[in-house]
């Protein structure tokens, strides 16, 4: 065997223990790079919790990490407001309407549809546990078929103390303790948080599209 | 007693841009779209101010960047037409339309649709500034069905 042959395994065994502790099993990109899409439509979220303001607040973080992949991502707020004017302003509606007509009527590859299961602040005794839970679910605009999904829990449970670990670590928890844990949590970075890990983890996240210069080449770093 | 409030106001700035540091190598120029976006459906009354936020947003990456981020021509472009500045509107729809391909079978019919609208109403007074349309009659916006 060449020397190529022992060092790829390898590197491949380093990358996979950069990644993450526990890397989630890589993703069959096939389908999805049959479809190659270049713009993406994100269509308002499903709301199946009971937080008001949850839907309009992971909106909008949508957007931007998907652009950051490489695509073309419509004006949101605007698309919103035409799905409304079409008598679509229930996001239920929208996500059983034919992906086919939908993409049709905005010229858009693709649809990103996604849906909060869990929007939770669980008022412990000293402190606050803060659950997120989304799905997320891409379709082809030609076919309509599933070329893409992912499903992601952020459990945030601020520690009263925080032993240890690094200066700029305790820092940090202690800004987001502050924003988590006051009458109103503020749910910014963890939507934040879970969408960056969704769309940008290797192997598993969206694939880089056209406006990426990593754009084409193996998602699955490891094969 | 209260004096210990500006330096947690100190940490927390300092942690704001610690944190914003390591994930800086964006692509576009964002500014605060998304905290923008999310004031306005926590705050939709207060259309001025998204207006004038999504405005910044635009010019900045335009000034700094020399590239607006996808979608962002259109947004404000929108924002403008819901104030009932058309002409404006339409300008940045065409921007939009020009920097993104993609963007194009929308645009066109946001264009289209525009300018009927824009047809319809009484043009500005003499000197003056467009006037809001009273009210946007539903169904103005797009085609209706995509034909």
């Amino acid at each position: 065997m060449s020397r190529r042959g022992l060092l790829l395994p390898l590197l491949g065994f380093l990358l996979h223990s950069l990644g993450c502790a526990a890397a989630p099993p890589q993703k069959d990109y096939t389908v999805f790079r049959s479809a190659d899409p270049h713009s993406i439509l994100v269509i308002p979220v499903v709301n199946n919790t009971t937080n008001v303001e949850a839907p309009g607040l992971f909106l909008s973080t949508i957007p931007i990490p998907v652009a950051e992949r490489g695509y073309y991502v419509f004006p949101v707020n605007m698309v919103k407001r035409v799905l409304e004017d079409e008598g679509l302003s229930d996001p239920n509606l929208v996500h059983t309407a034919d992906t086919a007509r939908l993409c049709n009527l905005f010229g858009a590859d693709s649809v990103l549809y996604v849906s909060i299961e869990a929007w939770t602040a669980q008022y412990l005794l000293i402190t606050t546990q803060v659950t997120v839970e989304f799905d997320y679910v891409m379709k082809d605009g030609k076919t309509g078929d599933t070329i893409w999904k992912e499903h992601k829990k952020v459990v945030y449970a601020p520690q009263q103390q925080n032993s240890g670990g690094s200066p700029l670590a305790a820092l940090v928890a202690a800004a987001v303790q502050a924003a988590v844990t006051k009458a109103a949590p503020n749910y910014m970075p963890l939507a934040r948080q879970a969408n960056a890990e969704v769309f940008n983890t290797p192997g598993v996240g969206l694939p880089a599209g056209p406006y990426n210069p990593e754009y084409g080449e193996n998602p699955n770093p490891v094969k | 007693m209260t004096v210990r409030r500006p330096p947690f106001l100190l940490l927390a700035a300092f942690v704001a841009v610690a944190a914003t540091g390591c994930a800086s190598k964006t692509a576009y120029l964002w500014g605060d779209y998304d905290s923008v976006l999310y004031s306005h459906y926590a705050n939709p009354q207060d259309s001025e101010r998204y207006l004038e936020r999504l405005g910044q947003i635009v010019q900045r990456a335009e000034v700094e960047k020399d590239k607006v981020p996808p979608g962002l021509y259109a947004e404000y472009g929108y924002a403008l037409f819901e104030a009932g500045r058309l002409d404006e509107a339409l300008t940045y729809y065409r921007k939009e339309r020009e920097e993104w391909e993609e963007s194009r079978v929308f645009m066109d019919k946001m264009i289209r649709n525009t300018q009927r609208l824009k047809e319809n109403r009484p043009g500005p007074a003499p000197g003056g500034e467009l006037p809001p349309p009273a009210g946007i009659p539903p169904g103005a916006v797009t085609d209706g069905e995509a034909k």
